[in-house]
């Protein structure tokens, strides 16, 4: 069985959910109360790979909230995490994937030093970071959605806004080894990163700026982990320009109008088959049956491969052949990189 | 990279810490008092496991030893009045349930409530415990699981019969269990522990314990919060 472990994106969102849910004493309480709630199974899923394969799974709602972040509540933030991880563990779920923040406060808080949860010792290798396949998907997009636009990937040049993190230096290692694309720009807040990063790919740009990165850049990948979206003014934008926001909740926080500016939902599936399930209408996404976090879609690739291992695991290690592998098993059962641009974004504001 | 602070410095030989560990430590040796009391109670209504109840108030008895012999460390005398206020309210719901005959609703406070009660202060207590401390809490928590499972094993055989007295049992006993949680907040937190981790480790234990006697999720999801939002 596998498991995914999720959040909501808002404090107004998970009010909002838990009142349709029908859930009234969790709707109307506020941050402190989400701070004590205990993780849940809120859902079970059945899925059908394109071989026919059936798997079952578990949704974990791991009731982290990136308020706790803003907030500087970073032990609530950890506890939610290890404490989502537990209740995976107990419910006997083979493989389970760390969606959203949780994979990143694991990581950047050092959560493997908090191995035993009360009564459970966690075991790492039943939970994946779901980064590998995330990576896979949003370079497949990068590729197939500059073709649509007709973008010359030989002529353009790429901006990629979080590229030292786990999916950022992934992408940036797949467009330097398996594309042509003229340019790499790379947008991060640590120098020293960076420089490493630049030293390790041989190529590359550092960015002077957000803004400057973004202007001269043809596509946009925006992988970088923010509590809240960012604005971009249209106006500074190239023509065509393509944004792939792969961040959740949404690195970008404008909603483009302007003609020739194209923004694509990054690190989002398709299934070729419907999925058995209700969490996906949660998160607003246009066909929530079909349509999934491409983290997500990992634990059930693991799961269908009965890769029973933490695949994508710690900071900075996919390499381009577990890219390849991970991709090949997404295509074997019926993923592909969801391609629809300026489609309405994933949860409105106050929704 | 942002540090987690998971194990703040604490000064044990303080006054301020003393002087809430002399409140702490009462409460924690009156609840393995009321536990042994309970138990040998139940013992009474309950023939077919009268042997495991009186093993279950032993173990107690000896718990309240350790904790006893952690304040006698640290050279704290425990407020034992203030701990026995502390507990009335359930006290006397349990001698009520007793009078009545009520077996599930006394099952309900001693081997859920008081148990998950006292595995969710353990459980937050453990890392920021002097050495000695810790040693006996972290044997004191494996039994007081074991505790647990009692309550839940009697219950999820008598499931269906229980089911209706269980929920009414929850909406009398919970809110007094986040009400008592409020009253040592502030103590608690000269301890280093913190009130939103005791409440969310208790809500997670109590709602395993429903999830394992029969109770659907969304069933365990408003029971174990009700009463939470009046707090």
């Amino acid at each position: 069985m596998f498991g995914l472990i999720g959040h909501l994106t808002s404090l107004d969102h998970a009010q909002a959910v838990a009142r349709d849910l029908g859930y009234p004493e969790y709707a109307d309480q506020g941050l402190d109360f989400w701070c004590s709630a205990p993780p849940q199974i809120v859902d079970n899923i059945k899925v059908t790979s394109a071989t026919g394969q059936i798997i079952e799974g578990r949704y974990v709602e791991s009731c982290f909230l990136p308020e706790m972040l803003a907030a500087r509540r970073i032990k609530t933030a950890a506890r939610k995490v290890v404490n989502a991880m537990a209740h995976a563990q107990k419910n006997g779920i083979d493989i389970t994937a760390l969606g959203g923040f949780s994979s990143i406060i694991f990581e950047n808080f050092n959560l493997s030093q908090m191995r035993q949860v009360r009564n459970v010792s966690l075991e790492f290798e039943r939970f994946t970071t779901g980064n590998t396949h995330t990576a896979y998907i949003i370079c497949r997009q990068v590729e197939a959605a500059a073709a649509k636009l007709d973008i010359n990937l030989s002529t353009a040049t790429v901006a990629v806004c979080g590229a030292t993190g786990d999916i950022g230096s992934a992408v940036c290692r797949w467009l330097t080894a398996r594309t042509d694309i003229q340019e790499l720009l790379l947008v991060a807040r640590n120098q020293e990163r960076l420089q490493s990063l630049q030293a390790e790919l041989g190529r590359g740009t550092i960015a002077d700026s957000l803004e400057a990165a973004v202007a001269q850049a043809d596509i946009v990948v925006w992988v970088a982990s923010m509590p809240k979206g960012v604005n971009i003014d249209s106006e500074i934008l190239k023509r065509p320009c393509l944004m792939i926001d792969g961040g959740y909740p949404k690195n970008l926080d404008s909603h483009f109008n302007a003609e020739g500016v194209y923004v694509l939902k990054g690190g989002i599936v398709e299934h070729s088959l419907d999925i058995d399930w209700r969490i996906m209408n949660i998160v607003n996404m246009d066909v929530p049956a079909r349509q999934l976090f491409a983290c997500f879609a990992e634990a059930m690739l693991l799961e269908f491969e009965k890769w029973y291992t933490n695949f994508s695991w710690g900071r900075n290690q996919i390499t381009l052949e577990k890219m390849d592998m991970i991709g090949q098993s997404s295509v074997r059962h019926g993923f592909r990189p969801l391609l629809q641009l300026n489609s309405p974004s994933l949860v409105s504001e106050g929704s | 990279m942002q540090q987690l602070d998971i194990t703040p410095a604490l000064d044990y030989q303080s006054e301020s810490y003393k002087d809430a560990y002399s409140r702490i430590n009462a409460i924690v040796i009156e609840g393995e008092q009321e536990a042994f009391d309970n138990y040998y109670k139940l013992a009474e209504l309950l023939p077919d496991a009268k042997d495991d109840l009186l093993r279950l108030a032993k173990m107690e008895k000896r718990h309240m030893k350790g904790f006893q012999a952690c304040g006698k460390n640290l050279s704290v005398i425990a407020d034992m009045e203030f701990a026995q206020a502390f507990f009335e309210q359930l006290h006397d719901n349990f001698k009520q349930a007793w009078d009545e005959g009520k077996i599930v609703t006394c099952l309900l406070i001693q081997s859920l409530i008081i148990e998950t009660f006292a595995i969710s202060a353990y459980n937050i207590y453990i890392p920021v415990a002097d050495d000695f401390a810790r040693k006996i809490t972290e044997g004191v928590v494996k039994d007081e699981y074991m505790h647990l499972n009692f309550g839940e094993e009697w219950l999820k055989a008598n499931f269906e019969a229980s089911k209706t007295e269980l929920e009414e049992a929850n909406r009398q006993n919970l809110p007094i269990v986040w009400a008592m949680l409020n009253q040592v907040a502030d103590d608690a937190n000269v301890l280093g522990m913190e009130k939103e981790a005791l409440v969310e480790d208790f809500m997670i234990t109590y709602g395993e314990a429903l999830g394992n006697i029969g109770f659907s999720s969304r069933e365990v999801m408003k029971l174990s919060a009700q009463g939470l939002a009046t707090v």
